[in-house]
């Protein structure tokens, strides 16, 4: 009996061993999902930028070249001198072979004032959305007023409507107030979609303010408006940024409303122009995704921009945590 | 400096609650005054109609003769310190206290002088160039206190300032606000629901509950002749104990508290006081440090029973007691020992008896005075 043992017997499984086998496994699933998905992502846009550099031809060519093998800015050049030459008429483009890469859109020479407009735009519609979306949401959320609750689902019941169904109401207006093809149209028709947007998404934030940092701001001499500027607005940076970056992009790739409202070079958008370019008798890949990447670099230099202020803990150590 | 007062004050809310009702209340210009009651009593209301962050629903608020009911915050001299210290996270310690005094369009060097002068007194010099969040809650406490001082306000305005930090640093905090509103010679106005905070800072307490003052007096008065029981409850620990019982005449013709086998002959003056409830039955408090043990006869002005608890707390020590089906909490001298179900007599000082009405809660004693 004494030679029993007191204890079961020791399992023979290697734990450690087998931890650690896990723990490799799990960090591979994990890279190997995080590349295939980076992949997926970049994909279009690499070949996207690739194209862009490569002749019509070798863009054709099967299998594609990833990596250009005679690498060319004649596409952006074709770009920048569009508008110079001659119209580009079907008799003139039938004297070419398009494979080669000559063709040029006969929308061509807009593409910058397009450009441009998207970017005026733009810029608007980020402006007047910070000027109108700051102060409403720091009343709502900071301010018990009468009304207060109706007014976020009001704010909220305005984005559940599709913007389908608003084009034609839209147009209807912009059509009364005489601003078909003008750049106002547009900056109008988008701050209606994206003030609710920006308003709700800084509402959230200031909510998640403390109040005392509002009340010791006013006690310590500071008007409601001068609160919201000098404690409010350093504090909400990633909520300001996260408005601005959704605002540009949105009015940047908006395509629906601005076909709709504007109709010449006065007031045509980015995203419609580059449509035209599919529309003639022949498309130019080459041209197509030289431009491409131009329309890519206004929002990537804005995202680089204002992503350092995209930063968590800015409100540590306000109030005891 | 300023007096500051209260004249029928009401708040209420657009969801219909009533903060407080009817505030009556004169601070003297240079007092420390406490407000002390349980969450939700009105005592923070109360201090944030004074910095006008809430308005005054009813009545008028009065700064030494100005009616403030409708002045903002920014331009009331006030200064006031939050439970949660409400430091500007953005902004360096220097930048936080000289805050104020930037939006009052202070010069940089009467801003710089003032911040370093405070910084000094807080010993908080070397944080100065540091951000709220590098600092600990004692730290962070301090700086609230210095954004405060240097405005040099009218009226100081603290909210529960010591709630977070831990046991040993309140009690020292404590000794630093006590000695702040010495120097600085201005008008205190302090909310707390610590009731050893309130004893050891107010010139005077204001005690609240559901909106209502319950009482207003000095610490003695508050602790010692309390008006109602709810009062009586508030201060003390352990609480006040309670039973009932009737007021009888005793053997030599002295008014008597009679309950089972407990007669306690109450002193002249409190027979004095309650010749016309004779006869009825009232609410009898007892304070749990107004006991001695041992030397008095079991039934008359002795209370008997069995111990049912013994907690020890350092300096004293808790113990329950079985009385009547009743458990009453008393503290005693730490030396005596004592086990569970031991069978124990206390004396009970009957100069310091509480007597209430048991309906209405009020004192029978105090309020008749």
């Amino acid at each position: 009996m004494s030679d029993m043992p007191i204890t079961p017997p020791v399992d023979r499984i290697d734990y450690r061993r087998r931890q650690k086998i896990g723990r490799i496994v799990q960090r591979l699933v994990i890279l190997i999902s995080a590349i295939l998905l980076t992949a997926y992502v970049l994909a279009p846009v690499s070949w996207l930028v690739s194209s862009a550099f490569q002749t019509e031809t070798e863009i054709v060519s099967i299998p594609p070249h990833w990596i250009p093998e005679h690498p060319t800015l004649r596409n952006f050049e074709a770009i920048f001198t569009a508008g110079n030459d001659e119209p580009v008429t079907y008799e003139t483009r039938s004297g070419t072979d398009p494979a080669a890469g000559d063709f040029i859109p006969s929308t061509a020479e807009n593409l910058l004032p397009s450009m441009a407009n998207s970017l005026i735009v733009a810029t608007l519609v980020v402006i007047l959305n910070l000027l109108v979306g700051v102060p409403a949401a720091y009343a709502i959320a900071k301010i018990r007023f009468w009304g207060r609750n109706a007014s976020v689902y009001f704010i909220l019941i305005t984005r559940v409507i599709p913007d389908i169904a608003l084009v034609v109401p839209f147009f209807l207006v912009i059509r009364k107030l005489g601003m078909l093809d003008t750049l106002g149209s547009l900056v109008i028709t988008y701050l209606a979609i994206t003030v609710p947007f920006t308003v709700f998404i800084l509402i959230q934030y200031f909510e998640g303010l403390p109040d005392e940092l509002d009340k010791a701001a006013r006690v310590d001499g500071c008007s409601r408006f001068q609160a919201l500027i000098k404690v409010f607005l350093p504090l909400s940076m990633p909520s300001l940024v996260a408005v601005v970056l959704f605002t540009f992009l949105t009015s940047w790739n908006e395509f629906l409303l601005a076909l709709m409202f504007t109709q010449t070079s006065a007031s045509q958008t980015l995203p419609i122009l580059l449509a035209s370019f599919t529309s003639d008798f022949t498309v130019s890949f080459s041209f197509l995704n030289a431009a491409g990447v131009l329309a890519v670099v206004p929002p990537v230099i804005v995202a680089i921009v204002f992503e350092r202020y995209i930063v968590s803990g800015l409100t540590a150590g306000a109030v005891k945590g | 400096m300023a007096r500051i007062r209260f004249t029928n004050v009401n708040k209420k809310y657009a969801n219909g609650f009533h903060a407080v009702r009817d505030l009556n209340l004169d601070i003297e210009d240079r007092e420390f005054i406490v407000l002390l009651g349980p969450s939700g009593c009105g005592k923070s209301t109360t201090l944030n109609m004074i910095a006008g962050l809430e308005e005054v629903s009813d009545g008028e608020l009065i700064f030494d003769e100005q009616v403030v009911n409708y002045v903002p915050p920014h331009k009331r001299d006030v200064a006031m310190v939050f439970q949660s210290y409400a430091l500007y996270p953005h902004k360096t310690v220097y930048d936080n206290i000289g805050f104020g005094l930037k939006m009052r369009n202070a010069s940089k060097e009467v801003i710089d002088e003032r911040v370093r002068d405070a910084a000094q007194k807080l010993e908080i010099s070397h944080l100065l160039d540091r951000r709220p969040s590098q600092l600990s809650g004692g730290q962070r406490q301090r700086v609230a206190l210095g954004r405060a001082m240097v405005r040099d306000p009218s009226v100081f305005l603290m909210d529960e300032p010591l709630s977070n930090l831990d046991a040993a640093l309140r009690i020292s905090m404590r000794a630093e606000i006590k000695e702040l509103h010495r120097t600085m010679e201005t008008t205190f106005v302090y909310v707390t629901h610590d009731q050893a905070e309130a004893l050891t800072l107010a010139d005077r307490i204001v005690v609240m509950n559901d909106g209502v003052v319950q009482q207003i007096g000095t610490p003695d008065d508050i602790y010692e002749r309390p008006s109602n029981t709810f009062v009586a409850s508030f201060l003390g620990s352990p609480p006040i104990n309670y039973f009932d019982g009737a007021l009888e005449a005793g053997p030599d013709g002295e008014m008597a508290f009679i309950r089972d086998g407990l007669r306690l002959l109450l002193p002249a003056d409190y027979a004095a006081r309650l010749k016309e409830k004779m006869g009825r039955v009232v609410r009898l408090g007892i304070r749990a440090e107004d006991v001695v043990e041992g030397t008095a006869e079991p039934g008359i002005n002795a209370l008997s029973g069995t111990v049912t608890s013994v907690l020890p707390v350092g300096s004293d020590q808790y113990l329950g007691m079985d009385f009547g089906g009743e458990e009453l909490f008393f503290r005693v001298g730490k030396d005596l020992r004592h086990a569970f179900g031991e069978k124990i007599t206390l004396a009970v000082d009957l100069s310091r008896l509480h007597i209430f009405d048991r309906e209405s809660g009020q004192s029978l004693i105090w309020n008749a005075a």
